[in-house]
């Protein structure tokens, strides 16, 4: 099994590689302990999207579907997580309406899915179905403002948001509940980061990860060779989809808010744009490069005043113009290609 | 068509709205400013084509990064210039009843508008030699630069006619809209699916894709009110993808053969 | 001509911006954070909003600060959007540990704020009008608010024009609410409302509403619409010659729609408001003189940045009286119902039960060339409806928004 931490399907297999990830992992681990308790929670929080980018990177760089509907799940499982926190209570039963939101994310990317999948909907139009279905959530869940839209105890809100479900939280002994904010949602969200990492690292580099990749390049000879090529990209949109669901969840949990505009345009876009800047090609350049532009958006947000856009949207042309893979890939490899330069370098 | 993804169109709606508004402030004619307004957004067109879009021609994804990214500095840049807002500069006079119904005068104009603009691309494409070399280019680029099409001029000129025809629907539409920065964006939307609806002929897909899904909206909206045309229409958009794969023109093309 | 002084607008403006960083940040300084918007969709309306706080904390700085502390303004620009309205506000309070945080535009973004707010002990004063119904502790809220506003203005238009109304609202919690109230209100005065279209935000083009209107034929227009988008009703009805009489909560003086758009689109509007350029008193004269020199550039003081300079003034009031930053404090001077300031409309007053504020009320109505009247001054308006419901914060704080149709259980 941990063989497969390595393999074609990623980069980044030497030694030094995996020195690198294990100095981060320490760095990351001990970071709380002499950073600022906002900056530590700040971080938890860019944490909670890059689930959502890794999902899309699995289904876009790797099998090849670029699906618009990441925020569809992210908003399905956000508005779960509010809708069954605030039912079943607070308390642990917040883990299991985290669970519970993540399932049903999942389901309907599996039904979403299976009507695209089967019905042969590929390419572009991949993207546009999945966009106007995330539209549509969008609108319905902007028009819920009346009373009459509510679920048991919770009250959908309309595009005003649903709010009052309680952050995740696990009662501990002494009666105090521990809630999962600052720096312990931080650890939280790096266990999780690791989790899925490599995970799909293990995955990619299976045979199941080597049949998407092969479907990608071309479906007809995959499904020539015996695959059936539907079960496969199901599976992926699955994966996918119930990572952006993830991201939801922590997200709803997070500010114990949610509202249409997380689902609908503009944000539909943003992971998108994350994983074409980080690099599509590649899930460990997707985790840094999303987790960079995420902090230098809100850094050059808080510190331009009104040029913050037109920074944001010259860094992405600058990117796109210079470094074609992905600004993440761009930099891995010229810093490769430097090593190697040096190391065939005489004396 | 030229496997682009413009996030930037509607700032071309906006290029060619500002204009026309700016101008009419300055004392031109509305007629003539609105000319100007789509010269102007022709020539930012075929400029934008020349020093970014070129490069992406084999890209269709990078090229949605980069015009949105565009999009937001153009966007945010007028904000920063000329402030959150233009004063309006009234809907020309003159109204018309049917029956109980009033209607202005302009709406007749905005339709005419459409109608001309339709028959000047089809012209433009159909009937002279540019539009005979784009034709080629478009199908198979490589063969039309061997019979000495001057392949990157025809793509500039390409994008700069999508670019005129976009600011000539923010110049047609400016008497009648508020003007802010972000106005491009309430479009982008719904002329994203059309295209797509469309498919890849714009005489034969976009028109009746886009009349189609009006009609379907409009009917909609008189019916159940607007949220239910929203929605309605994107359904039909996904309905219409399943059922015809290659858009509406494929679908006609299919026809014809 | 008018690109040069933008350009310096927006040289100054970063000068400013550069000033207010500079200044001497010694600890005993008072820190206001502020969140509007200057970019996005919302950035008509977000700038006026930030100019208003701008000019009341160099007024006071000026004038010896709050108890002698300066005052800092701390401005971050959340672009509309509401997730970074969460990081921001989390941002002034954890790490700039900001003494009030004033600011949020939509209902959308103060609802964001609250649940963050509610988490620590910082004051949170919301400027806008709104659809009401806030019942929390840890807000003020000192924009107009449905009472203030339906009840005078529907009951003049009933009386002026008739008994049949339609209504056109933007579909969200802020239309939605706004058109409950108009439906009690006209049915308490035996009219009807004939109409009742709810439109999506981002919606540009009316021409099947203005078919439904004139189908309906209503005696007036109730119309909330909202947004840049929604605003565009105006120009297309006047163009199809509607040409009826139209009363709204929000039109004029927030938007300036009679500066922005040409004549005589706005014709026969109605709007009730605390605040107009266009009042004509001593106190709001002055004002706006001081108003127009710091920001020359600005089209029209609209209804949120009259109330985001008089929240900075309602604070320094209520930290004098409490001689404290503490939000336990400050709620002690709001219980005595004695917290009022003289503002540029007349006296304003925070009430202890429901934390909103008093306001003096008038009528305005727009003519044909878009000159503006005010036509009834309803003397000050008490923000009553909360406090009627049962909220009443010196005794228990909901934390919740109310509605018509979504009461507190008894």
């Amino acid at each position: 099994m941990f063989k497969l931490l390595n393999g074609p399907q990623t980069l980044g297999n030497g030694r030094a590689f995996w020195i690198c990830f294990f100095l981060v992992l320490i760095i990351a681990l001990a970071y709380p302990f002499f950073a600022d308790s906002y900056d530590v929670g700040n971080f938890a929080y860019f944490l909670i999207w890059v689930f959502m980018a890794l999902g899309l990177c699995l289904m876009w760089g790797y099998g090849g579907m670029l699906s618009f509907g990441q925020t569809f799940f992210f908003g399905i499982a956000g508005y779960s997580y509010g809708v069954l926190a605030i039912n079943l209570g607070g308390g642990g039963m917040t883990f299991v309406a985290l669970g519970l939101a993540i399932l049903l994310a999942a389901l309907s990317a599996l039904i979403l899915g299976y009507f695209m999948i089967w019905g042969r909907v590929g390419g572009v139009f991949f993207g546009i179905v999945t966009l106007s279905a995330t539209l549509v959530l969008a609108f319905f869940v902007g028009q819920t403002a009346g009373p009459e839209w509510r679920v048991g105890e919770a009250r959908l809100n309309g595009y005003n948001g649903m709010k009052g479900m309680e952050p995740l939280n696990i009662p501990w002994f002494g009666g105090e509940s521990i809630y999962f904010e600052g720096s312990s949602l931080y650890y939280l969200a790096i266990a999780l980061i690791l989790l899925v990492y490599l995970g799909l690292r293990v995955l990619l580099n299976s045979r199941f990860g080597n049949v998407i990749v092969a479907i990608r390049e071309d479906p007809q000879r995959a499904e020539l060779l015996g695959y059936d090529v539907r079960k496969y990209q199901l599976i992926t949109f699955v994966i996918g989809s119930a990572l952006a669901g993830l991201s939801g969840a922590l997200y709803t949990s997070w500010g114990q808010f949610i509202t249409p505009s997380s689902i609908g345009l503009p944000a539909a876009a943003m992971p998108i744009v994350w994983v074409a800047f980080s690099g599509r090609g590649d899930i460990t350049a997707t985790l840094i490069g999303t987790f960079l532009i995420l902090v230098a958006f809100q850094t050059i947000t808080v510190h331009s005043q009104q040029a913050a856009l037109i920074l944001m949207g010259a860094m992405l042309l600058a990117t796109v113009m210079l470094a074609p893979q992905g600004f993440v890939i761009g930099v891995a490899r010229s810093i490769g290609r430097l090593v190697k330069r040096r190391g065939q370098a005489p004396g | 068509m030229m496997g682009v993804i413009n996030m930037a169109h509607g700032e071309f709606i906006m290029c060619g709205a500002y204009v026309t508004v700016g101008l009419v402030h300055g004392g031109l004619p509305l007629p003539l400013a609105q000319l100007c307004g789509v010269i102007a957004a022709g020539l930012v067109g075929v400029l934008v084509e020349m020093t970014i879009v070129r490069r992406f021609y084999k890209r269709p994804l990078d090229s949605l990064l980069a015009t949105w990214g565009l999009s937001l500095v153009v966007t945010q840049g007028m904000l920063i210039l000329v402030g959150s807002s233009l004063a309006g500069i009234g809907t020309p006079e003159g109204s018309f009843k049917v029956g109980e119904y009033s209607f202005s005068t302009y709406r007749l104009v905005l339709f005419g508008g459409a109608i001309a603009a339709l028959a000047v691309i089809y012209f433009i494409f159909m009937r002279t030699r540019f539009g005979v070399h784009a034709r080629a280019t478009m199908q198979n680029p490589q063969m039309a630069q061997a019979l000495g099409v001057k392949v990157g001029r025809v793509y500039a000129i390409s994008f700069g006619i999508g670019a005129a025809l976009a600011g000539f629907c923010g110049a047609l539409y400016a008497p009648t809209m508020t003007l802010i920065p972000t106005m491009g964006a309430t479009f982008i939307v719904e002329s994203f699916v059309t295209v797509v609806v469309g498919g890849a002929n714009v005489l034969l897909g976009t028109a009746p894709a886009g009349a189609l899904l009006a009609i379907i909206r409009t009917s909609l909206n008189a019916w159940e009110g607007q949220i239910i045309g929203q929605i309605g229409m994107l359904i039909a958009v996904i309905l219409i993808i399943r059922i015809l794969p290659e858009g509406v023109s494929g679908f006609l093309t299919r026809r014809q053969r | 001509m008018k690109f040069r002084r933008s350009l310096l607008a927006f040289a100054s403006a970063l000068s400013v911006t550069a000033l207010i960083g500079a200044a001497p940040a010694s600890a005993a300084s008072i820190k206001i954070g502020l969140l509007e918007d200057i970019s996005g969709d919302l950035a008509l309306l977000g700038k006026p909003k930030l100019n208003g706080s701008q000019l009341a904390v160099e007024e006071i700085n000026k004038a010896g600060g709050i108890m002698g502390r300066q005052i800092e303004l701390i401005h971050l620009d959340p672009q509309g959007d509401n997730a970074r309205y969460q990081e921001f506000a989390r941002r002034l309070v954890n790490k700039d540990k900001v003494d009030v945080l004033i600011g949020g535009i939509t209902s959308a973004s103060r609802e964001a704020i609250r649940p963050i707010m509610n988490r620590t002990d910082t004051l949170y004063i919301y400027t806008n009008q709104y659809e009401g119904g806030v019942c929390d502790a840890g807000m003020i809220s000192n924009g107009a608010v449905p009472e203030q506003q339906f009840s005078t203005m529907i009951p003049f238009m009933v009386e002026k024009f008739g008994k049949k109304v339609y209504v056109i609202a933007a579909d969200y919690n802020f239309g939605q609410i706004s058109a409950e109230w108009n439906r009690k209100i006209v049915k308490d005065l035996g009219g009807t409302v004939v109409g009742e279209e709810f439109i999506p935000l981002g919606v540009s083009q009316f021409a099947q509403t203005i078919q439904n209107i004139q189908k309906a034929k209503p005696d007036w227009i109730l119309t909330i619409n909202v947004g840049a988008a929604q605003d565009s009703f105006f120009e297309q009805a006047a163009a199809a010659k509607l040409n009826l009489p139209m009363g709204s909560s929000i039109k004029v003086m927030l938007g300036f729609e009679h500066k922005r758009f040409a004549p005589p689109a706005l014709n026969k509007m109605h709007a009730v408001a605390n605040w107009f350029e266009e009042i004509d008193t001593p106190e709001a004269e002055a004002f706006k003189k001081r108003w127009h020199a710091k920001f020359p550039n600005e089209m029209y003081i609209n209804d949120m940045g009259y109330n985001a300079y008089t929240a900075v003034y309602q604070y320094k009031m209520l930290v004098e009286a409490a001689k404290s930053t503490k939000l336990a404090d400050i709620r002690k001077v709001i219980a005595t119902g004695k917290a009022c300031v003289e503002a540029p409309e007349g006296q304003v007053c925070i009430d202890p039960k429901s934390q909103h504020t008093s306001h003096r009320m008038r009528l305005i109505a727009v003519d044909e060339k878009h000159a503006v009247k005010v036509l009834k001054d309803y003397g000050v308006i008490q923000p009553y409806w909360l406090s009627e419901i049962g909220c009443d914060l010196t005794k228990k704080n909901d934390k919740k928004q109310y509605t018509p149709t979504d009461l507190p259980k008894k």
